[in-house]
């Protein structure tokens, strides 16, 4: 217990000193869980909830007024000076609709008494989600019927005020979702994602040391005095399981003070703290044992960069991290079962977005720790086999 | 600790051509230093290697007071030290740090501990720089402090691998003494240089290898007793061809 105490000081005092590699564990991932949650605070806002410009262009300045107002809500905001007609400016508004002469006229007439009304055209910028331009064109149908049913009742003799037919007061709905929210907000997907991420990214420190420790001949020298090599691993797996843990503690902090004050939203912590810390110890020892298996694996400093680094961002490309799972194909959705850390953000997300129990953390911390296992495992036989410990010839 | 035996000692790496050592025998005397000489790729870093237990797979008996190193360093597990001709220790830890580390990764503890790096420190003269980074120390600091890691558990078989590479005169001059003076206590070392100057100062028996067979052995004084000095016989053993 004692030479393994003092593994763990060396590997403590070697990290400390290590600037660069401190900044990648703690800078990295805190300016990532900043940057992204604020980038893509719009996008988990669902379809209509972004905040969308817009501009209703028509002879009759009155009635696009009306049209504007009644187009406006739920994120869709209208511009004050709309653009020339049929010219759209830059990108502002994203979205302009254009009212043909006669077209109110139209409105009035009964249905089937003409073909059909004038057609609106509508002006979108390229780059607007599609569901964001699906959601506007199912307002201005909604609005436009309104219209028309407003003057057949007009017509009818029936005195109706034009609010009561607007789409808002049609009927209350009430959307409920499985305990806190459905989807993760921003920071709820990026604080945890990002989270493991850095996690994961103890790979680098770990490597880095044992390839110069290899390379300069303080392996050779431990395996002499008799130090086992799997205590050599082990002696890697206490500090960068506190660096883990320490990072958790930051990033959340992160996601809790540093993302509001930035403007974003304030990430809320999970009631059961005990799971947050079983699922941050999981994840601690599957990225630990992947930083020991390219450890043992890389033969130079370059290798174990490549490996470690390039490893690091497909695992997060595919799960997950990067790109929020719910927004990939139904393909890449499977595909990203086999990545680890789609299993820690999923068990992430069953502590801090639905309120889960221990039950919703099993598999993923089941699957993370077989995973630490088998790397911890992998990197000894890889040792063994190897034999040699140095390049003496 | 008594003569340390190599019989019939033979090693090929995995997936190697040619055996890096063949049966190799040699006896390595306590209390004198044992010069081990070759050109590059001859064998030696492998030869010392198996010693310190780094390599495994080799044949033949490694045996010292009647009885295996293996089995010794099992019963006394800090009986061998090794100063490797790298650098081997953490350039970003302070001496003392490094010394500490080592130390306790030999068993060491408490008031012995801080006896022996004290010791230590005292002998390679690393007292002034405890407190400095490894890695800013000058070459001749670094030798000596991979010196004194070497001598923490006071080990009674000590190889020396090139312990004396890029320093300058006056520390090349005191680890040779200093080396000189480890043999006076009973200490069975074994010692590799490409300085033949270096051997024949410090050395009382030599081996001579090449493509890890043993080309001559014994007493410095028997084995050059046929020509003008330790270099002529290196070169007419070896040749003077290019080694990679």
């Amino acid at each position: 217990m004692r030479r393994l105490l003092a593994l763990w000081e060396k590997e403590y005092l070697a990290l400390s000193r290590d600037v660069l590699g401190l900044a990648v564990l703690f800078l990295m991932p805190a300016a990532f869980i900043v940057v992204m949650s604020l980038a893509l605070s719009d996008v988990f806002k669902g379809g209509a909830g972004r905040g969308t410009e817009f501009a209703v262009i028509a002879t009759d300045g009155k009635f696009a007024k009306q049209l504007s107002e009644r187009l406006a809500g739920d994120g869709f905001r209208p511009t004050s000076e709309p653009d020339k007609r049929g010219v759209l400016h830059a990108t502002k508004p994203a979205l302009t609709l254009i009212v043909p002469p006669g077209f109110e006229h139209a409105l009035d007439t009964p249905p089937g008494k003409t073909d059909s009304a004038p057609a609106l055209t509508l002006i979108a910028d390229p780059v607007l989600p599609p569901m964001q331009l699906l959601a506007f064109k199912q307002r201005v149908l909604g609005v436009v019927l309104a219209l028309r049913v407003s003057a057949m009742m007009r017509q009818a003799g029936i005195a109706v005020s034009a609010d009561a037919l607007d789409l808002k007061h049609a009927a209350t709905l009430k959307v409920e979702t499985i305990g806190n929210s459905g989807r993760p907000s921003s920071v709820q997907q990026n604080v945890p994602a990002w989270l493991i991420f850095g996690m994961f990214f103890v790979v680098m420190p770990i490597s880095s040391l044992f390839v110069v420790e290899r390379r300069e001949g303080t392996l050779a020298r431990l395996v002499s005095l008799r130090v086992p090599f799997s205590m050599l691993l082990l002696g890697k797996v206490g500090p960068y399981f506190v660096v883990n843990l320490m990072q958790a503690v930051l990033m959340l902090l992160a996601g809790r003070t540093l993302v509001p004050w930035f403007g974003g939203e304030t990430l809320v912590f999970p009631a059961r703290w005990d799971l947050l810390a079983a699922v941050t110890a999981c994840t601690s020892f599957a990225a630990i044992g992947w930083g020991l298996l390219v450890a043992v694996c890389s033969r130079t400093l370059e290798q174990a960069t490549v490996i470690g680094g390039v490893g690091n961002i497909l695992a997060a490309a595919v799960g997950g991290i990067m790109v929020p799972r719910f927004v990939m194909p139904e393909a890449m959705q499977k595909l990203s079962e086999v990545s680890p850390m789609a299993w820690a953000l999923d068990a992430f997300h069953a502590v801090i977005l639905r309120g889960g129990g221990a039950a919703d953390i099993a598999a993923p911390c089941a699957k993370l720790l077989a995973l630490a296992a088998a790397l911890f495992a992998a990197a000894l036989w890889v040792h063994y086999r190897r034999r040699v410990l140095t390049s003496a010839q | 600790m008594g003569t340390l035996n190599l019989e019939a000692l033979s090693f090929r790496y995995p997936g190697g051509g040619d055996a890096a050592l063949e049966d190799v025998t040699l006896a390595i005397p306590a209390g004198r230093v044992f010069g081990l000489l070759g050109p590059n790729g001859a064998g030696k870093t492998t030869l010392i290697s198996i010693l310190a237990g780094q390599l495994r797979g080799a044949t033949g008996r490694i045996s010292a007071d009647g009885e295996t190193l293996e089995a010794l360093r099992r019963r006394r597990p800090h009986t061998l030290g090794l100063v490797p001709q790298e650098y081997a220790f953490y350039p970003m830890l302070t001496c003392a740090e490094n010394l500490r580390f080592f130390g306790a990764m030999q068993g060491l503890a408490g008031t012995r501990l801080k006896e022996r790096i004290a010791a230590a420190a005292a002998f390679a003269r690393i007292e002034n720089v405890l407190s400095r980074r490894a890695g800013r120390l000058s070459g001749g600091l670094k030798r000596r402090l991979n010196l004194a890691i070497g001598l923490l558990g006071e080990p009674e078989i000590l190889l020396l691998d090139e312990p004396t590479v890029g320093v300058d005169p006056q520390s090349r001059a005191f680890l040779l003494e200093s080396i000189r003076s480890l043999a006076a206590a009973d200490r069975t070392i074994l010692y590799t240089s490409h300085y033949m100057e270096e051997v024949e100062a410090i050395c009382d028996h030599v081996a001579i290898i090449d493509h890890g067979r043993v080309l001559v052995s014994g007493e410095l004084s028997e084995v050059t007793r046929d020509d003008s000095g330790l270099q002529e016989l290196f070169m007419r053993l070896t040749h003077r061809s290019l080694r990679d």
